[in-house]
Formats: structure tokens, sequence, C-alpha cells
């Protein structure tokens, strides 16, 4: 099923994956599950795989938001891959942002823009 | 399609918002909407479906398709026997909440939606119509 959450790890960052329409209870989990993992796993950023999603409603852009704040208060940087441009315009139009959070094409892109962290690391090895 | 296909669904649980949500889609999309005015529909849908969860704990989300000569579009009404809103006026200030939201659902959904008619008596419920017009 594609109806939950994936978290992955991926490099220094932290790949989350939405499904196409979340529930109330798959959202909230997106900011426990995010949470959990970036203390766990030590990572440097967020990158929130938005590329299935066809529905962000204000809840769901809350959520977004806090948690992109949560993440910059652990000192890393949120980015928002794949949107999808109807759903990008229909955000717009209700009236809601998503926060402190860096908008790419997908998820390849913001895998190029992490680079920076992951050489930090690899040079101090 | 009929003209006069309808339907309801009981909005009860937190997830009866996001099965509205998947009714919306699919009567949106039956009717030929493109996917940006599917998403602004589900979206509205969304947004109300949840003020009747959260403000009135239960209530009716009804359906209809429409159609005006060459014109087809979608009705949506949602019906909830809650406290009413107050202050109408207040109520679609964008930012107003009084439940801790973003203030965002009544003025996005109006900006969503072709048209929106709203009922609301104190104590005895709130009725939130919105429409849609298919643009040939
Ligand atoms: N069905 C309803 N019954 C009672 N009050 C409602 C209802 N829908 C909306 N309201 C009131 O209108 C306000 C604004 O609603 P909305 O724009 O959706 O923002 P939010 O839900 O984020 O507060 C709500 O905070 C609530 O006070
Ligand atoms: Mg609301």
């Amino acid at each position: 099923m594609s109806d939950d959450i994936s978290v992955l790890r991926v490099r220094d960052v932290l790949l989350v994956t939405m499904p196409a329409d979340p529930d109330d209870a798959t959202v909230s989990a997106l900011q426990t599950r995010t949470l959990d993992a970036m203390e766990q796993h030590d990572v440097k950023g967020l990158i929130l795989d938005l590329s299935r999603v066809e529905i962000l409603d204000s809840y769901f852009a809350r959520t977004v938001a806090e948690t992109a704040k949560m993440v910059t208060l652990m000192g890393g940087e949120t980015f928002i891959a794949g949107m999808r441009p109807s759903v990008a315009i229909t955000a717009t139009e209700l009236g809601v942002t998503l926060g402190a959070t860096r908008t790419v094409l997908n998820v390849n892109a913001a895998l190029d823009a992490v680079p920076r962290l992951s050489q930090k690391k690899r040079a101090g090895r | 399609m009929s003209d006069d296909d309808q339907g309801a669904v009981q909005i009860e649980v937190e997830s009866d918002i996001a099965a509205a949500r998947r009714v919306v889609r699919e009567v949106a999309t039956s009717i030929g909407f493109g996917v940006t005015e599917t998403a602004r529909i589900v979206t509205a849908a969304s947004e109300l479906g949840r003020n009747v969860y959260k403000y009135a704990s239960k209530g009716t989300m009804h359906w209809r398709t429409l159609r005006n000569g060459e014109i087809s579009g979608v009705e949506l009404r949602f019906e909830d026997h809650g406290p009413g809103i107050a202050d109408l006026d207040e109520a679609f200030q964008e930012g107003h909440s009084t439940g801790g939201g973003l203030g965002m659902g009544l003025p996005g959904a109006k900006r969503l939606m072709d048209e929106m008619e709203i009922r609301t008596s104190n104590g005895e419920g709130t009725t939130v119509t919105v429409r849609k017009w298919r643009q040939h």
C-alpha cells in the first residue's frame, strides 16, 4: 500500500514521502515520525517528497510549517520536493504557506542542494 | 452520468474528512473537471468537512451534479446541527480562528469555488453550500 508515510535516511538527510491523500492521522504522523527520526539519526535536514500528494489543505500546510520550524530549531533545513503544479496553485489560492522551507523540483534536486552538509562531514572524517 | 446524480457522506470521525474528499474527487473527475479544478474542489471540501467535524462534531456532506444548459457543475452542501457561527464577518476574516486553526478554511473555500452560500443560526447549526461550474 502507498497509503502510508515512508521515512528513509539518504546520506545526511531524511527523506519523507507522503501518500496521495493523507488523512489527519497520517498528516500528524509526519511531524512525530520526522522528529523521532531526526533525533535518532543525527541528520542535517529533511526532504519532504510531495510528488504523490494530490491535495494540501490548511491542516496539512500547518503541519508542514510546524515540522519545518522544529527541523530549523534542531539545526536542519527543510526541502519541499516535487510539489505538483495543481497542488501549488490550489494552496496559494487557499492562502496557505509552508513556512521555512525551500521548494525544489524533485528529490534529486534536493539532494544536490545539500552536498555542502555531506562534504562538511566527509572532510571531518 | 445522469443530471441528478447525488449522494451523501456522513462526517462523524476524523477519517470521514478524507472519505468525503475521495468521494468529491471521484465526482469531480467523472464530471470532467481537470486536475487543478479537481484539486480546488477537493481542497474546499476538505476545509468545510473539517469544520463540520471540528466545530459541530458531526454532520453530512451532500453532493450532486448540476447541469445548466451546456454547462455542468458540482454542488456540495455541508450540513451540521452544531453551535452555529455567531459572527459570520469575523469567521470569513483570514486568520480568524476560534479553534487554533489557520483561519483560512472559509475564506479559502470561497476563493476556490465559484459560488458559496451559508446559513447559520445560533444553537441550530450551519449549512454551507458551494458550487463549481466546468469551463468549456
Ligand atoms: N460548521 C461550523 N460550525 C460552527 N462554527 C464554524 C463552522 N465552520 C467554521 N466555524 C467558525 O468559523 C471560524 C473560521 O473557520 P475557518 O476559516 O475554517 O478557520 P479554522 O477552521 O482554521 O478556524 C472557525 O474558527 C469557527 O469559529
Ligand atoms: Mg476550518
